[in-house]
């Protein structure tokens, strides 16, 4: 295949195109570049777990961001009362919300997944409304961030500064996007949740314990939010509505990358990511910045619908 | 049995009509805010009958209490005449998102219709000079000089126009259709039934009652901002309260928000900071052990003993 007849598949005239245009934003606004790809990541990542969930266990999940929440409210207490570091924290708080997965599961989860979707989405939705206002009862509104001095670290490369601790975010979503698809790919465990997701019955049939491979995916799905949200509360400060706007963010970079499409959810949430920081580098426009993801999910679904009615 | 049942609603109706004049201002109170609920939890719940469901009530309900105070502010019109003209503005923003996102249904149009209370909360947020910005707008004085009397029967209206249009709804071919897509959506399709069409016209009559009964509770009160008027109160409370009366009825939302206006009275009280946590836990309980709802389990008990007398 020549050079030519590769330029004209349509995937690789929209990378050339994306190039060509991450190249003009990083010589007009570098900043932009920079800390989109930073926020992108963090949306990511925030988004996949959400989207094993979706595309295996079949729930969607509303109450996503406040397991994130309850992770960043578990790195701080862990750091005022043993001095953990709250990056380290990420491990026991793998492990916690690996059990707080298990006991959503089993105690709430498992009654609905035969009920309707209307059932299972007023479930999710009371769920995520009793652990907000828990957390808004026992911990108060009142924003919350530790004094961490690594956070605020910065590089210069000429007369431009940008900071770098934020990089953790792509690391994190290289790691957990990577991890996920070796997991999902290579071991048996990861196959049978692949088989599960495409056809439970089916499934069942060739001997797979469905239930089983139903609460490790969603155990494993808040362990990572939970673990997501620890890392978050380095750079962040939280409050117990702080994971609310990620719930609805994740939903909407899943709907755009397609359920099941893990790799998808990167590339849109980088337009998501590097769309809200072109619109905040704006002075006395930023306020717009948070209705960029409803008209995001509005044009996917209109050109959704309108491929499946061409279809 | 018929003409009984029409003599019940007309009694009620009167014993309602008169109750300022011989009960306090505070009960009058209470009675305004269960009354609103009953019509936010009854359009809710008219949505839910088509198999959509919809998260957005804070939002249609904010934006139609923006619609009217602004139209009374700004044009001097009769505060009366700004209430409907709020409920017709949330009725085409509503047609507006409808058209665009009602194309996917299901958790597409949940998710949407969740974020949508956000998003009405940063537009007017960043248009203070005709909104007000964060502090809200407020009123010159309440409607009808804060006459507690009056706003009660205003109360009343909203919530009648509610039930009736409820009813309409249960007794004519809407109710058939809406069923139908409920049920299955192909068969309904096949059966010569436009679904779309359908759905955009509940899901405009619904949220243009939303936004009435917001213009109306914001002429009781007299003032709109972006935290009250769009609050998750107004999302979660009506959700719960047609889930713990029954779902897809029109006395369950009314029972259930009966019930719970008188409770959340005295949870208020309680725990002034976390008392939504109990309307979640009511959620989550009803759907997990009786998602008829109490009216629901209670007529099946009924029939069942029915059932069991009639059987030799």
């Amino acid at each position: 295949m020549n050079v030519f007849s590769k330029l004209k598949q349509s995937n690789y005239q929209i990378a050339i195109v994306s190039v060509f245009l991450a190249i003009i934003l990083a010589s007009w606004k570098p900043h932009v570049l920079i800390e989109g790809i930073q926020r992108a990541c963090l949306y990511a990542v925030i988004a996949l777990p959400m989207a094993l969930i979706l595309g295996i266990v079949g729930i969607i999940n509303l109450a996503h961001g406040e397991y994130m929440m309850l992770g960043a409210y578990f790195a701080y207490f862990l750091n005022v009362y043993t001095g953990m570091d709250p990056l380290l924290a990420v491990f026991p708080a793998l492990l916690a919300f690996f059990l707080i997965g298990i006991v959503s599961y089993k105690a709430i989860i498992k009654y609905v997944l035969d009920a309707p979707e209307l059932n299972q989405l007023l479930l999710t939705f009371g769920l995520a409304m009793v652990i907000e206002q828990l957390a808004n009862l026992v911990w108060t509104s009142r924003p919350i961030k530790l004094p961490l001095k690594y956070v605020s670290s910065s590089a210069t490369i000429g007369s431009f500064t940008f900071g770098t601790y934020e990089f953790i975010y792509v690391g994190g979503a290289m790691i957990v996007l990577i991890g996920l698809q070796l997991f999902l790919k290579r071991t048996n465990t990861g196959q049978a949740a692949l088989a599960v997701g495409q056809n439970p019955r089916g499934a069942k049939l060739v001997g797979i314990h469905v239930d089983r491979t139903y609460l490790f995916i969603f155990s494993l799905s808040i362990a990572l939010v939970g673990a997501i949200g620890a890392v978050f509360m380095t750079r962040h400060s939280i409050f117990p509505l702080v994971g609310a706007p990620f719930t609805m963010k994740s939903f909407c970079l899943i709907a755009m990358a397609g359920i099941g499409n893990l790799m998808g959810i990167l590339w849109c949430s980088l337009i998501l990511g590097l769309a809200e920081n072109f619109v905040l580098s704006f002075r006395g426009y930023a306020g717009w910045a948070d209705i960029l993801f409803f008209a995001l999910i509005v044009l996917v679904i209109m050109v959704r619908s309108h491929q499946r009615q061409v279809k | 049995m018929r003409i009984s049942r029409y003599f019940l609603y007309i009694a009620i109706l009167i014993i309602l009509l008169t109750l300022p004049f011989y009960t306090g201002v505070y009960f009058l109170n209470v009675m305004d805010i269960i009354l609103i609920y009953i019509a936010l939890a009854l359009s809710w719940d008219m949505l839910l009958r088509s198999g959509q469901i919809s998260f957005g009530v804070a939002g249609l309900f904010g934006v139609g209490g923006y619609a009217a105070v602004l139209l009374n502010l700004n044009t001097g019109m009769n505060p009366l005449i700004s209430i409907v003209m709020g409920g017709l503005a949330a009725g085409i923003l509503a047609w507006l998102v409808g058209m665009a996102v009602l194309q996917l249904r299901g958790m597409y149009f949940a998710i949407v219709t969740l974020a949508l209370a956000e998003i009405f909360r940063v537009i007017i947020r960043n248009l203070p000079d005709l909104t007000g910005g964060p502090e809200g707008t407020v009123l010159p004085s309440a409607i009808f000089a804060g006459n507690s009397t009056k706003t009660y029967w205003l109360a009343i209206a909203v919530a009648v126009v509610s039930v009736i249009a409820s009813e309409l709804f249960r007794r004519t071919r809407i109710h058939f259709a809406l069923t139908s897509i409920r049920n299955d959506e192909i068969v309904a399709k096949s059966s010569g039934i436009d679904v779309f069409k359908y759905l955009v016209f509940i899901f405009v009559i619904t949220s243009a009652i939303q936004g009435m009964t917001g213009g109306a509770y914001a002429h009781i009160y007299g003032f709109v901002s972006p935290e009250g008027s769009f609050s998750v109160d107004f999302t979660l409370l009506p959700i719960a309260m047609a889930l713990l009366g029954g779902m897809h009825s029109t006395w369950g939302p009314v029972v259930g928000a009966v019930v719970l206006g008188v409770v959340s009275e005295f949870l208020k009280l309680q725990i002034p900071y976390g008392h939504l946590l109990v309307y979640g836990l009511i959620i989550v309980i009803t759907i997990l052990f009786f998602p008829q709802g109490i009216l629901g389990t209670v007529g099946q008990r009924l029939k069942n003993r029915q059932r069991l007398r009639g059987s030799p």
